[in-house]
């Protein structure tokens, strides 16, 4: 997922809910485990292997490998599409029948991986290399390890003879992290009965993973269950400038310094979700002292303020309970002896669920107080706008049952003692069309990272070589619990 | 020339000058002839692109403008071409007096800014006359006065004349910029063929009109000093969905708040001084009361605000720094790691840009933003230069009092009015040599329409020839045995 959607980190705090129990190791995996190991591993590497940037790369590519891979395995030509806007820019959609005693299940992924250059890397990003206990390459997190694990997890059942209680859909697509022609928006809009499901998987919960690790440990892991809506606003002042040598009270640069001292000074009202709600009630239960008090009094009615304002302090626990803005970036003037004709900033704001950036941007304006300072709307192509976008953003999944009780079920199998903690995604994922389209989606994989170690986006981007088959076993796992007859 | 305030005087002087008409000057025997000779070294040098880029070259405008000389009769001996730099060469000639009196210096630059042959009507490196005016880049920024300069020199020498004092005349190199400012250059190598009692720089016009009238005629003897200031706030960044309380945007815009609020102290000079003795007699009303009572000791305080409320008269009599640039953030979606603001200031004489530079620290208050010296090469220093900018010359009465007779004659009713310039010209050189400089050019200006820098540049042929018979009749009468 695109970085900007960093996740928030619910917590390091829930390590404790552990309890002292070691995470469980690593069993013995059979015959089946083994071959599947073996044959996600050479997707994983057939996909690095193929360049998805944006830029010189070709999603297509990849699907049409994938889809041979299908059908090759014995499925039929209807259930392996290949479809797409851009010939560059294709997607895999392919689906795996059950016995349709329940409604299908999505499972989601993207394709395309975000730019790499070898200059910069150790070795080349566009080779899949092990090295270390690590598997090196482009995607190896961000996500085409996720795709090949998804992928093999079907083969695998498809060699199986497997027939579960509910279609399995499985979609691979393009330009999640930018680009024309995003894939899951685009099979919304002109496929909707492709993918039609009672819930998605989506496995780009965090970057690819979602078991949070240190030193190798896993902490915690992670149910994305809602996201933040990302949003840029430009602010800008215009004066007619003059010759610097005789400033005038009336200057670009200080009213937009001004508004912003006061877009810096206010906080957006305080508000909880089902999914932030659930975790400061289970939080309250394993804090201890004025933490725990405090964790306690916000979630009841009235809130206490006073509580509010001492969890605010803590950039996380902000972040959760607010709406957030801020400014990122500065541009002003043009030259060193003329007052400034144009000062601008660039405010980047993470909206809670349930609010629309058009809501926003009028309350910029109002903690603005300030016509002379314009808010507009910059869309994700840089588009600048005067309004922006009124839809709210969907409310939280919810925590169905069908698919949280196999996840805990199987999370505790391989990690004995890991907590499942419900979490809000910082910005977009793909899982922002799924939910706009009305279903429920959830970031799942069972991929561990260390948190101090997330190279997505990065150099030298790295997979832990256990946790990549460890992930593998893992979802086949979960996804046998939540297709059983 | 680099930035002058003097130019928004205008704005104030609206009341100055209501009776003053031009009078149509007689021509004066020799006068058309030296009109001819001026415009055609003014063409001349305008053909030649003297910009700071891979295409101009100053010495070949040197080169041309001593072949005139030449032509003209004064000896090789007393013409020199000199410089650092193969396309950076000064002129210097000198026409021997009796030596009665001290030399008289007079300079100009013959670099001129940039010009994009598409941003212009006409070609900038060719001289065109269309409505009156003369079009072409350096027609005001000062190959025009430069011509006049050495119109008047070959007129003296032609018809003769021997001043009292020898009168030598340097046109020099990188006064717009670059790395060879030839003014500095003379003073380090070769002080001797520049040494004067005074200077008079012709880089700046002299009779603003408003409306075609005349307003008042500029004399400039008081220049502050120029200084950019660099405000930088680092931090380490981080993501922008948790966003905390150390933002290096937020540091910085509460520095420039605290900035933008602050007055640096009231002071008066010899100069500025004079100018509001002599503009309170022209103005009326609560502005004249005004003006007297800052002058009075110790001043005014409520007069004083009211007149510090106006930018024009702020700028006169206190140092002023003004944030002009701001640029912070690497990415939309990140915390910004660095912050920074280019600050601009304006240092009355007497004071130093390290004067200036503590006292930004001080009033921004927070030791999270540095404040460096943003030297005109671009480099950032820790400390700026702890020179003092000079206090004014005194306006010495044998160039002050030819000056108001001929102005009075040219332009019944128009006075001399000295002021402040408000940042670095070559006169910042010679004054820091230690030779009084005071600069005018009798060309006559609209404030509004003033186009140096900028596209179109232009002056009319009318005030041009005006101008070149005035300065003829000022440099006779200043050097008169």
């Amino acid at each position: 997922m695109p970085l900007r959607t960093r996740r928030l980190r619910l917590l390091g705090l829930l390590a404790l809910l552990l309890n002292g129990a070691a995470p469980g190791a690593q069993r013995a995996g059979d015959a089946g485990d083994s071959a599947a190991d073996t044959l996600a591993r050479d997707i994983f590497k057939q996909l690095i292997e193929i360049n998805t940037t944006d830029s010189a790369g070709n999603v297509t590519t990849a699907a049409e490998a994938l889809a041979e891979r299908f059908r090759a395995a014995g499925l039929a030509a209807r259930d392996v599409v290949i479809a797409g806007p851009a010939a560059r820019k294709k997607n895999l959609l392919v689906r795996l029948h059950g016995t349709g005693k329940r409604r299908p299940l999505l499972l989601l992924g993207h394709l395309d991986v975000v730019e790499a250059r070898r200059e910069d890397w150790s070795t080349d990003p566009f080779q899949l290399i092990e090295k270390d206990g690590y598997f090196y390459g482009r995607g190896t997190l961000d996500m085409k390890s996720g795709d090949a694990i998804m992928s093999t997890t079907l083969l695998r059942m498809q060699q199986e003879g497997y027939r579960g209680s509910r279609d399995i859909i499985l979609a691979l697509t393009a330009d999640e992290e930018g680009g024309c022609c995003n894939g899951v928006e685009w099979l919304v809009r002109n496929h909707r009965e492709l993918i039609d499901a009672e819930f998605v998987l989506n496995h780009d919960g965090l970057v690819g993973y979602s078991i949070t690790s240190e030193h190798g440990i896993p902490q915690e892991f992670d149910l994305s269950a809602t996201e933040k809506t990302y949003a840029d606003y430009q602010l800008a002042v215009t004066n007619r400038g003059g010759h610097s040598s005789l400033p005038r009270p009336d200057n670009a640069i200080y009213e937009l310094a001004e508004g912003l001292l006061r877009v810096g000074r206010y906080s957006f009202p305080f508000e909880l979700n089902e999914i932030t709600r659930a975790y400061f009630e289970r939080m309250a239960t394993v804090r201890s002292g004025q933490l725990a008090a405090d964790m306690r009094a916000i979630t009841r009615t009235p809130v206490d303020a006073a509580a509010i304002t001492r969890l605010s302090r803590d950039p996380e626990l902000n972040s959760l309970t607010h709406t957030t803005c801020v400014a990122t970036r500065l541009e002003g003037g043009h030259a060193n002896n003329a007052l400034p004709q144009r000062a601008q900033a660039v405010v980047n704001c993470r909206i809670l669920p349930g609010h629309s950036k058009e809501e926003v941007r009028q309350q910029l304006l109002h903690v603005l107080g300030d016509p002379a300072i314009s808010v507009r709307y910059v869309a994700d192509d840089g588009k600048v706008s005067d309004s922006a976008p009124e839809q709210r953003s969907l409310p939280p999944s919810p925590l169905l049952p069908d698919m949280l009780k196999p996840l805990e079920s199987t999370v505790q199998a391989m990690w004995h003692g890991l907590p499942v903690v419900p979490y809000m995604n910082a910005g977009a994922t793909d899982g922002i069309y799924t939910r706009a389209a009305g279903l429920p989606t959830y970031g799942v994989a069972g991929i561990a990272v260390d948190r101090d170690d997330v190279r997505a986006h990065g150099r030298d981007e790295r997979v832990r070589v256990a946790s990549f088959y460890r992930g593998n076993q893992f979802f086949y796992r979960y996804l046998k619990a939540l297709t059983a007859p | 020339m680099t930035a002058r305030a003097c130019a928004w005087l205008a704005a104030a002087a609206l009341l100055l000058t209501a009776n003053a008409e031009p009078a149509p000057t007689a021509p004066a025997e020799g006068s058309s002839a030296s009109n001819a000779l001026a415009r055609e070294l003014l063409r001349q040098l305008i053909a030649i692109n003297t910009t700071d880029t891979p295409r101009g070259n100053v010495t070949m405008a040197a080169e041309a403008m001593a072949q005139q000389l030449r032509s003209a009769g004064f000896s090789p001996a007393d013409i020199q071409v000199l410089g650092p730099s193969e396309r950076k060469k000064n002129l210097v000639v000198r026409l021997r007096g009796s030596g009665q009196h001290q030399p008289v210096l007079l300079i100009g630059h013959l670099d001129v800014v940039e010009a994009r042959r598409e941003d212009w009507s006409s070609d900038p490196f060719g001289m065109v006359e269309k409505d009156g005016y003369l079009y072409g880049r350096g027609t005001l920024d000062m190959k025009g006065p430069d011509a006049i300069m050495l119109a008047a020199l070959i007129r003296l020498k032609q018809e003769g004349f021997r001043p009292a004092r020898d009168i030598t005349v340097a046109l020099t190199a990188d006064e717009e910029g670059g790395g060879a400012n030839g003014v500095e250059w003379l003073l380090q190598h070769h002080r001797e063929l520049i040494g004067a009692q005074f200077v008079l720089s012709g880089d700046d016009y002299s009779v603003l009109t408003e409306n075609g009238k005349p307003l008042f005629f500029k004399l400039v003897a008081s220049e502050k000093v120029y200084a950019d200031f660099q405000l930088r706030v680092t931090n380490k960044g981080g993501h922008s969905s948790e966003p905390v309380a150390d933002n290096a945007i937020y540091t910085l815009i509460r520095g420039l708040d605290r900035l933008a609020a602050y007055e640096f102290p009231f002071e008066l000079n010899a100069v500025t001084r004079e100018y509001y003795r002599r503009l309170a007699q022209i103005e009326s009303g609560q502005r004249a009361a005004d003006m007297r009572a800052i002058l009075r000791d110790p001043p005014d305080a409520e007069a004083l605000g009211r007149l510090s409320r106006r930018p024009l008269d702020r700028s006169i009599t206190r140092t002023t720094c003004v944030a002009t640039r701001l640029e912070a953030g690497h990415a939309n979606n990140a915390l910004p790691q660095r912050a920074q603001a280019v600050v601009n200031c304006r240092i009355l004489p007497g004071h130093s840009p390290e004067e200036v530079r503590r006292q930004l620290v001080q009033v921004l208050g927070n030791p999270a933003i540095t404040v460096s010296y943003l030297a005109s090469d671009g480099a950032l220093l820790d400390a700026a230069p702890s020179v003092r900018g000079f206090a004014p010359p005194p306006l010495v009465p044998e160039m002050l009092m030819p000056l108001d007779r001929l102005v009075a004659q040219t332009w019944p009713g128009l006075k001399v009015i000295p002021c402040m310039s408000a940042g670095a010209s070559d006169a910042t050189h010679t004054s820091a040599a230690g030779l009084p400089t005071y600069t005018f050019s009798p060309l006559t200006v609209d404030p509004n329409d003033d186009r140096e820098h900028g596209r179109d540049e232009r002056i009319s042929v009318a005030s041009f020839y005006e101008a070149n018979e005035f300065f003829y009749r000022y440099l006779r009468t200043l050097t008169a045995p």
